[in-house]
């Protein structure tokens, strides 16, 4: 199979769909859910699909070891390219490495304003053309509405896609039916999308809904899921 | 003399450049009272540490060749090999690391795992060497050790568990608390040598009790009993504890963590009960050998003193009375005057000197038992040779040894000097197998090969300090690789058949790339493939490998730069032969020919060094080191901030990385520092190769 036919077969084009054609640049978009559901498969999953597009990537994470964001990548890729047994994977992961930096930050505590400096940093003096910017784990729910803003105008000035996994790190927060932490509240007017992943028994996957698209608050399916067993979006 | 093979330890001791391991090391060796007084590395007294015993060495403070010491610790025999910490030099650790029963890795408390640390790790995984670590340096303004425990369990994957809690920290370092003993040590005296035993201080007891119970948490993983008296809440003998820490850390599962300051002669006692109660001695480690009568099968060394000798000779070193061969004795007990058979060379010869280092002082002794370490003098012999009893035809595992990536070509000033670095460079190919030396037959130059340009700088010095050898270096050259990308066919006749005895030889079939994704058990991609499909006789038998060694000959050297040809499958289907003139050399010239033919229709390239670049700096530094990778074609892989440091990962053509400590140095006000390994071969853009071709046919053209 060809890199454009696994583009055009993504799952991810179903969840596009359901979200108006992408979120898009300038934006911000939330993927909300308890400890341990999946969100950093899923933004991995999403952000080797722009790779494939021959977009650039950054991938912002907080873990204290780059090996295993790089090792989610190359696990992720593996199962992307031998489930639709893509032709020539190898020099396409090769190329796919080249558009992609992983922005670690082992500090508990790093502010907002840190993070997007070294991210205009990069962009600005590192010429990377970053066109989209993925968050791990960033401790949103801990930041200020202010913080978040500051992402929202960073996005629009440096005219990227911005996503944001987030868990909650309090132990007192209650979720909704749709996995959205309550501690979010405060910030979703800045969001241009959120949405939740929750963990459903019945058919053991975790399902995907859309609770907020630009203005519109309504939960929307988003007919995709995560797949229990690789983690990554599926129909 | 310690016999008893229990009471040995054979430890090295490796680090980041700068985290004080040399002081470390002149502090074991004054403990263990084998010097008398403590010099410093860039002491004022201007004797300079003990164990750098090379003068550039004292020069730069840093260090270059491993010396091994000897010393005694409670009755208990320690061999302690002191290891370079630049990565220029990593060649040094990794045969270091060969010999070693276990390590002692060292950290600074401020800087943490730094990318030194994380290659020399690497590198004692690739040995399975059980290692402790030392945090040293907790009397800097900014020490943090926990944080350093931290990163050696996510960065390095370890499972570092602490010994010891600090009491006090930063300029107010007083001493450690002993999570096993449960005891406050305090080291005092001049030299820190009186240890005065205490109850753990009221402020810090919390602190130890969590501590304490952190380590017993880790240490049950790796051992039943002290889980199930954990469990039950009963107390755990210190001697149970101490076995169980012992066997999780030979079976690498454990890393136990020691914490201290060298410099203010703080913590080290208790490091060296660790080293002796924690590593293994030299039975405890399996060791192998290949015999080469049994078709290289491994065979299992025992360290048992009665059986024939099995020797490796770890490093060579110029001294003043001549050639002096580190050894290690594997298997049997080594006398003096007795016989040795070379397994490389095939040469037998008699041990005249046997002796112990201890530095630059030397102990004549008359014999060393095995899992010892020792120097022999005057034997003709390189670094790497197995020396057995003249029964035995066995040879330890080759050492991995890294490619060289760089050559420089160089020129004597005059005659003296053309003799003078003729001597050194037989003698530094011999002592480190990535320093490599030729004449190129074109140009008639001496060229050196190494790992980097301060790798070869370093050689440029000590030939002009200790052999007087003046030379003009040349520009510093890439070691490029030519391949295909594409198959194609081939059919070529040899033919010779005017007068005297003819040569006849036919050979087809078609080369192709050898795939990235081909590769070896190692995880290395094959250089180079031979495949013969000859059916039915149309190549006699006995000259199949006669095409083999054709190619072989052919990649050697390819036609567009002149460097050898890797990662190319040969396959030859069909062929013709004549009864009278065909023969081994027919067949050879006839695939040779083929290929030279061949090798342009499958669209060839070029192959550049791609090498693996870590910097560390001030994150006040970040946009300008980014700026620098990306001038030199550098990918960025992954940027790490912590603290308001930063290291950067990227991928950097080693053509683009020369003068680059310079470019950081002044970039960062020398606050900056990186280091850089050979990561990969890969096709250079087109462009570069199309310059390179150029050059290369113009120079060709002008002679």
């Amino acid at each position: 199979m060809q890199v454009s036919e696994i583009i055009k077969l993504s799952p991810i084009r179903v969840f596009e769909d359901v979200i108006d054609g992408g979120l898009g640049r300038g934006n911000v978009g939330v993927l909300a859910s308890r400890r341990g559901v999946g969100k950093t498969a899923c933004l991995v999953h999403l952000a080797i699909d722009k790779l494939l597009r021959e977009e650039h990537v950054v991938h912002v994470s907080f873990n204290g070891n780059v090996e295993h964001v790089l090792n989610w990548y190359k696990e992720v890729f593996r199962e992307i390219s031998e489930y639709k047994s893509l032709d020539d994977a190898f020099d396409v992961y090769n190329t796919l490495r080249r558009n992609r930096v992983v922005m670690n930050f082992s500090q508990e505590d790093v502010s907002v304003d840190k993070i997007l400096a070294s991210l205009t940093t990069l962009i600005e003096q590192g010429s990377f053309k970053a066109d989209a910017v993925l968050f791990d784990g960033y401790k949103l729910t801990l930041a200020s509405a202010d913080d978040v803003k500051k992402i929202k105008v960073f996005a629009e000035k440096m005219n990227v896609e911005i996503w944001c996994s987030v868990s909650p790190v309090r132990l007192n927060v209650e979720f909704d039916d749709y996995g959205i932490p309550n501690s979010m509240l405060p910030y979703v007017d800045s969001i241009d999308v959120l949405c939740g992943l929750k963990y459903n028994e019945g058919d053991s996957k975790v399902i995907m809904t859309v609770v907020k698209d630009g203005d519109k608050r309504i939960a929307k399916p988003t007919g995709v899921a995560l797949d229990p067993k690789t983690m990554l979006v599926s129909k | 003399m310690t016999n008893e093979l229990e009471k040995m330890r054979n430890i090295g001791i490796s680090a980041h450049i700068d985290s004080g391991k040399t002081t470390l090391t002149e502090r074991i060796l004054y403990y263990c009272n084998r010097i008398h007084a403590i010099h410093e590395v860039r002491g004022k007294d201007g004797v300079g540490a003990t164990m750098d015993s090379m003068e550039l060495e004292k020069e730069r403070g840093i260090t270059i060749a491993s010396a091994a010491t000897n010393v005694n610790w409670k009755g208990y025999e320690v061999n302690v090999i002191d290891t370079p910490g630049h990565v220029d030099f990593t060649i040094e650790v990794e045969r270091s690391l060969r010999v070693l029963d276990g390590a002692i890795l060292v950290l600074c408390s401020v800087g943490g795992v730094q990318s030194q640390s994380i290659t020399v790790d690497r590198q004692m995984n690739r040995y399975k060497v059980p290692r402790v670590a030392f945090i040293n340096k907790c009397d800097r303004t900014g020490a943090n050790p926990y944080r350093v425990v931290n990163q050696l369990r996510e960065k390095l994957n370890l499972n570092a568990v602490m010994m010891e809690i600090p009491i006090g920290l930063e300029d107010k370092l007083e001493g450690v608390v002993d999570l096993v003993q449960m005891k406050a040590i305090y080291f005092e005296g001049l030299s820190g040598d009186e240890l005065r035993i205490e109850e753990i201080p009221e402020s810090l007891r919390d602190e130890a009790e969590r501590k304490r119970e952190e380590l017993l948490d880790r240490v049950s993983t790796v051992d039943d009993d002290v889980m199930e008296l954990a469990l039950e809440g009963e107390d755990i003998p210190q001697e149970l504890l101490e076995k169980a820490i012992r066997k999780g850390t030979i079976s690498l599962e454990l890393c136990p963590v020691f914490l201290g300051s060298a410099h203010k002669n703080k913590g080290i006692q208790p490091l060296l009960d660790g080293v002796v109660k924690y590593l293994p001695n030299p039975t405890e480690v399996r060791n192998v050998a290949l015999d080469l009568d049994d078709n290289e099968n491994e065979v299992e060394l025992v360290s048992d003193e009665n059986l024939p000798k099995v020797i490796l000779a770890f490093k060579l070193e110029d001294g003043q009375y001549g050639q002096l061969t580190y050894i290690r004795v594997y298997q049997g007990r080594l006398k003096k005057g007795d016989e040795l058979f070379n397994t490389r060379s095939k040469k037998k010869f008699k041990v005249g000197r046997l002796i112990k280092m201890h530095a630059s002082d030397m102990e004549d002794i008359t014999d060393v038992g095995c899992g010892e370490i020792a120097a022999l003098f005057g034997v003709e012999c390189a670094s790497g040779d197995t020396f057995v009893d003249p029964s035995l035809n066995y040879t330890m595992t080759s050492m991995f040894v890294p490619t060289p990536v760089i050559s420089l070509a160089i020129n004597p000033v005059d005659k003296k000097s053309a003799d003078n670095m003729a001597k050194a460079l037989n003698r530094f190919s011999k002592e480190d197998p990535t320093f490599q030396t030729y004449v190129d037959p074109e140009s008639n130059q001496t060229i050196i090969k190494g790992m980097g340009e301060l790798h070869l700088e370093v050689y440029i010095e000590r030939m002009k300090r200790e052999y007087k050898a003046e030379v003009e270096i040349g520009r510093p050259e890439v070691a490029y690789r030519e391949a295909i990308t594409e198959r194609a066919e081939f059919n070529y006749t040899h033919k010779k058949q005017s007068g005297g005895s003819g040569q006849f030889a036919r050979v087809a079939g078609y080369i192709e790339p050898i795939a990235d994704e081909d590769v070896d058990e190692n995880g290395d991609r094959k250089d180079y493939d031979y495949v013969s499909k000859i059916k039915g006789g149309a190549i006699p038998t006995e000259y199949i490998p006669s095409c083999d060694k054709g190619f072989q000959q052919a990649i050697k050297k390819g036609p567009q730069l002149g460097f050898p040809i890797v990662g190319v499958r040969c396959v030859v289907n069909d062929g013709a032969y004549h009864p009278v003139d065909s023969s081994d050399m027919a067949f050879q010239l006839a695939a040779i020919g083929a290929f030279k033919e061949v090798f342009p229709k499958a669209k060839p390239s070029i192959l550049e060094p791609i090498m693996k670049v870590s910097i560390e700096s001030p994150s006040e530094f970040q946009g300008g080191i980014f700026a620098t990778i990306n001038q030199r074609r550098g990918m960025i892989i992954s940027s790490n901030e912590e603290n308001n440091t930063c290291r950067i990962d990227a991928e950097v053509p080693l053509s683009e990385m020369f003068g680059y400590s310079t470019a950081l140095r002044s970039m960062s006000q020398g606050k900056a520092e990186f280091t850089m390994e050979l990561l990969r071969y890969s096709k250079a853009p087109v462009s570069i190769s199309d310059e390179l071709k150029k050059n290369y046919a113009e120079k060709n053209k002008s002679k």
